[in-house]
């Protein structure tokens, strides 16, 4: 620590005392361990979960996953897998037959508007739509700045 | 350590004990990590909030806290860190809504210096660090309080070790107009 200044600001800086923390933070801190503690426990983080719960569900979401990946399967390149994973997917999964009927009907409908309305017009749509969420942003960006940003002090973040 | 107006909260009835054990733990280190919080964020609401994840996180780690010699020194390395958790959360917005020139320069008074008390003079400190930008005072602050070296804070930060350098250079030339009109230097009085 050879440059002057840096040695003046350090002493001055190391001379300042710990602020006094405010009365009120060791309320606070007890009143939320309190509110964690009151929490049921499913309402707590995964981590703090009974061991029980937690393997259920993990076992519950790999189940749920391989079973989605098993009606979606048609869409992967081997057809005939696929077809079989749906099968046996939908013969223990019945909602599985619905939702595989919804996404049929929204794929029907985005070829059928394919086929209606000129692809120049959707890409239109499509880059009018990015333009005014762009446009937004901005207006957003400049609002902030303008309205917010002057009235604050330099020092704070904005939060 | 400051003496808190204190409250004693049963958080768990099973474990009265351990509760007025924490409680205890907590006012013995609030002032320590309420200072690195509020020394970092440049506001004391946030660094209320911080100061409050910092101790929920220890009550969450009490059965290591309580007997270990380096209990201190884990608050501070959480406080630390959740602060500037806090900075980098906020300063990608920060970037792109604001420029840097747009950072007044830190005020200096036009009175004489006079003498000040010890309360005055640490208000006035943490006042001017109060008013550094935060692209100054974060840096600022882990070198001289936390005492990280500057690659440390470069890496910490994320940015280059020249910008840190320069960052930490204005931000002492901005405090030392400061110090010195209220005649507070670096040999204490």
């Amino acid at each position: 620590m050879s440059d002057p200044l840096e040695l003046e600001v350090s002493r001055a800086l190391r001379q300042v005392p710990l602020r006094r923390a405010p009365p009120s933070l060791e309320s606070r801190v007890l009143a939320e361990i309190g509110r964690r503690a009151a929490l049921p426990w499913w309402r707590r983080s995964f981590a703090r979960w009974p061991g029980p719960a937690r393997l259920g569900f993990t076992m519950t979401c790999a189940a749920l996953i391989a079973a989605l990946l098993a009606v979606t399967w048609p869409w992967a390149p081997d057809a005939a897998l696929a077809g079989a994973g749906a099968r046996a997917a939908g013969s223990w999964l019945p909602w599985a037959r619905s939702a595989l009927t919804l996404i049929d009907v929204a794929r029907e409908l985005e070829a059928a508007l394919v086929r209606v309305v000129p692809l120049d017009w959707l890409y239109g749509a499509m880059a009018a739509g990015a333009l005014l969420y762009t446009a937004l942003f901005g207006l957003g960006a400049v609002a902030y700045r303008t309205l917010y940003l002057n009235t604050s002090s330099a020092g704070d973040f904005p939060s | 350590m400051g003496s808190n107006e204190h409250t004693t909260v049963q958080t768990s009835p099973k474990e009265p004990s351990s509760s007025s054990e924490f409680t205890t733990f907590m006012r013995a280190y609030q002032d320590m990590v309420f200072s690195t919080a509020a020394r970092l964020a440049g506001n004391d609401a946030q660094a209320q909030d911080i100061a409050q994840d910092v101790f929920i996180k220890a009550y969450e780690n009490f059965e290591h806290l309580r007997t270990s010699p380096a209990a201190g020194g884990w608050l501070k390395t959480v406080a630390t860190n959740l602060s500037l958790n806090y900075l980098t959360r906020y300063r990608k917005r920060w970037r792109f809504f604001s420029e840097e020139s747009d950072v007044p320069d830190v005020p200096v008074p036009d009175d004489a210096p006079g003498s000040l008390d010890a309360d005055q003079r640490q208000s006035v400190i943490e006042e001017a660090l109060r008013s550094l930008p935060p692209h100054q005072r974060v840096p600022l602050v882990l070198y001289h309080f936390e005492d990280f070296s500057y690659l440390e804070i470069a890496q910490q930060l994320g940015v280059s070790l020249a910008k840190v350098k320069t960052d930490i250079a204005r931000g002492r030339a901005a405090l030392l107009p400061v110090l010195e009109s209220h005649g507070i230097e670096g040999g204490g009085e």
